[in-house]
């Protein structure tokens, strides 16, 4: 079997002798030409892991394998990783040329090879045109394409991204991710990437590890992430909005199951066993849908109305739960309006009460 | 005549013919819309557009060279911006760092010399609110740049002035933060019926919580309208590209009157009866303005358009396509199980799913046709 390009093992890192863990016990297997994001919110850890990776950081326990070596004694600039800050930090004074030059001068590396390997990752990058130009006459998107295209010319073995689209105006950071992907399937790199933004990880990456409080709760492909999140925090952090997220109880009831919290309950269907314990049930916004008369499963009203243009989301209020529902943007609705909702059986989701994980049941005569 | 009524005849801010101008560049010209009491209006648009130079003005941090702002019914020319009974909370905070988080929070109401009981209830709500009770007796050293801010907002949002003038206060926080932060602000400037004028570049932000949105460029107001009257009539070609993600196609169009049919990305479609009716101000040659929601998959063989498919980029439950043909290049929005079947390069057909959504732009001036008829 061939060997992941990276291989994080049990890896740890602690600050103040223990009493802040940062990073807590991750496992990540990176394939050769694969692009990973490390999806959380500041202080997850996402980045701390990044630069253990790199080796500005050391780990606390643990390993850190690149094709199947440990590098954890080996120092940053010996590990053939390429780190790209969100910060720029390209040369304004010096030209584009100069600007990719530099990591191989500084290496000693002969003329003509430097011109060479200027010369196609320009290409690359499409800046052939530019590279006389000085960086400070460039926009922001350049830019951020001289800082990759500095680390490229090293050749690393692994791209490491640290949020490096954050500092982009929107269509500039629309361009640039599609940049990104061209350039993952043209030269089939390793990238590793960090961000906060569930877009920018869904639309550059091939798997996702979703972080929480120093841990990964899931990695999975970013095409099925949103459908099957494994963990309650993957299922309230990922879309937009993300799962409505009900922790409450089954109950069986004249030859009925319902799941219930307070005074919001949802009929399964026919059934007598219902499992004990909490568990908490997840609904797509996407899957409740506005309904009427029969039709409606519950009712509740509208507190908030946000519209997007191509649909608009909903916060309805049922009982004490509160519902986000994403609808169709002609919707004629107010806010304080009492509306029907039904969801699709097929369409829901459990977790366990416990551990917070996906689960699966068998109730009222199917597998949710 | 009721209370209510005199406040609709006086809104919280009327900005009338607005002018300023630092040294040689005009930062707003000719400004001029009104915040009803107890309303969310939203200033948007891009950096250097005006917005800042606007509420600094309004706060009375500036000063117009020329035209009137009145709060109230109130003309404010000259008034000390601590007259004006407005509350501005900028994106760069200064908190007091040596008061802790509450303290910081409770400044506003301690001044006022509200009661301990007072003050410890209104905070703790605020905070529970801004979800940052945790950090009630830290020093503002020791919170992230996200804690900070919604210090900063719990400051000013304790207070009770008449207008809220709210310059990019989000910016500075995380995707989802903003996102759950931008519908508690809504909720709390409804429930208390606060009024705001928020600034912001960002145009989901601004769709998802305005009554109405002030769309500033270059220091003059484009187009003043709800945030969905906005997307669907945008007053010009600028306005239908910065509002909306993915962003709306413009390609070459024609009409030919003969076949009544619509020509462009080499299709040929039955000419849709709204763009009809503008039949007189609509050229022959024209811009076409398709919403990438607007186009779906079809048939390659029977699809009126038929290209190759170049990009495709998840964005979850749905991905953006991108298709290319010898005439244009367009955007489509779909169901990402829709795209598993489909390979890179390989041809596809295009239809139009909403034709009667459809928008012509002057080609020349990048004037809706039609806007304001």
């Amino acid at each position: 079997m061939n060997k992941p390009k990276l291989e994080l093992v049990s890896l740890c890192k602690e600050y103040d002798n223990g009493s802040v863990i940062a990073v807590e016990d991750i496992d990540l297997r990176v394939e050769a030409g694969e692009t990973v994001a490390l999806l959380g919110s500041s202080g997850c850890g996402k980045s701390t892991t990044l630069n253990m990776i790199v080796g500005l950081e050391s780990p606390t326990s643990g390993d850190i394998q690149i094709d199947g070596k440990s590098v954890v004694s080996v120092p940053p600039g010996r590990r053939n990783v390429g780190l790209v800050f969100q910060d720029y930090a390209v040369f304004t004074s010096m030209t584009v040329r100069k600007n990719l030059a530099f990591g191989l001068e500084v290496r000693g590396k002969y003329v003509l090879e430097i011109n060479r390997a200027v010369e196609e990752v320009a290409e690359l990058l499409g800046m052939s045109d530019k590279l006389e130009a000085r960086a400070r006459d460039l926009g922001g998107s350049e830019l951020q394409r001289v800082a990759i295209g500095r680390t490229l010319v090293t050749k690393p073995s692994i791209l490491l991204l640290d949020e490096p689209l954050s500092n982009l105006e929107t269509s500039a950071r629309l361009a640039m991710r599609r940049e990104l992907r061209r350039l993952q399937s043209e030269i089939g790199l390793t990238i590793i990437y960090v961000t906060h933004d569930q877009v920018e990880a869904l639309s550059l990456a091939d798997r996702i590890a979703v972080m929480n409080a120093g841990r990964i709760l899931q990695v999975e492909k970013a095409s099925t992430i949103c459908a099957m999140p494994g963990h309650t925090f993957v299922a309230g952090f990922l879309g937009s909005p993300p799962m409505n997220l009900i922790r409450g109880k089954f109950e069986a009831r004249g030859g009925e199951v319902f799941f219930r919290r307070g005074d919001f309950s949802l009929a399964l269907g026919a059934g007598a066993t219902v499992p004990e314990g909490y568990f908490t049930l997840g609904m797509r916004a996407e899957s409740i849908r506005l309904a009427s008369g029969a039709d409606a499963r519950f009712t509740g009203r509208v507190s908030l109305l946000e519209p997007r243009g191509s649909e608009a989301v909903l916060t309805v209020d049922v009982g004490r739960e509160t519902l986000k529902v994403v609808v169709p943007p002609h919707a004629r609705l107010a806010v304080g309006e009492v509306v029907g909702l039904a969801v699709d059986r097929e369409s829901l989701h459990f977790f366990d009460g416990d551990n917070n994980r996906a689960t699966s049941l068998e109730l009222a005569g199917r597998i949710f | 005549m009721n209370d209510t009524a005199v406040n609709r005849q006086n809104p919280a801010l009327c900005v009338d013919g607005v002018c300023k101008r630092f040294r040689t560049t005009k930062a707003l010209d000719e400004v001029s819309f009104i915040v009803p009491e107890a309303s969310l209006t939203v200033v948007l648009g891009s950096a250097g557009a005006g917005k800042t130079t606007m509420l600094r003005l309004i706060a009375g941090l500036d000063k117009p060279d020329a035209g009137r702002i009145e709060l109230a019914g109130s003309n404010v020319a000259g008034w000390e911006p601590k007259d004006r009974n407005v509350a501005m909370i900028f994106d760069n905070l200064a908190l007091y760092p040596d008061k802790t988080g509450f303290g910081n929070i409770a400044s506003p109401l301690v001044i006022r010399g509200e009661s301990r009981e007072v003050v410890e209830e209104r905070v703790g709500e605020m905070a529970r609110t801004l979800q940052i009770t945790h950090i009630m007796q830290r020093l503002p050293k020791t919170m992230s740049g996200g804690e900070r801010q919604r210090v900063a907002l719990g400051r000013a949002l304790i207070r009770t002035p008449s207008l809220f003038l709210l310059d990019e206060p989000l910016s500075s926080l995380d995707a989802k933060l903003r996102i759950d932060l931008r519908a508690e602000l809504r909720r709390m400037q409804r429930d208390h019926g606060y009024t705001f004028l928020l600034a912001t570049p960002d145009f989901h932000e601004a769709m998802a919580i305005a009554d109405t949105i002030v769309m500033l460029r270059e220091g003059r107001v484009v187009q003043i309208d709800t945030p969905q009257t906005m997307y669907d009539q945008p007053a010009d070609r600028e306005v239908a590209e910065f509002i909306g993600a993915p962003r709306i196609n413009l390609v070459a169009a024609s009409h030919e009157p003969a076949t009544a049919s619509l020509c462009f990305a080499r299709a040929r479609v039955d000419f849709p009866a709204h763009l009809g009716r503008l039949s007189e101000a609509l050229p022959t040659q024209f811009e076409l303005g398709i919403r990438p929601e607007h186009l779906r998959l079809a048939d390659p063989d029977s699809a009126p358009v038929r290209a190759e498919l170049v990009d495709v980029e998840s964005l979850g439950p749905r991905s953006v396509l991108t298709v290319r043909n010898e005439a244009a290049e367009l955007r489509l929005l779909v169901d990402s199980l829709d795209t598993v079947s489909l390979s890179l390069n390989s041809p596809v057909g295009v239809e139009l799913a909403h034709a009667h959504r459809l928008l012509a732009f002057d080609p020349a001036t990048g004037r809706r046709i039609g806007h304001g008829l």
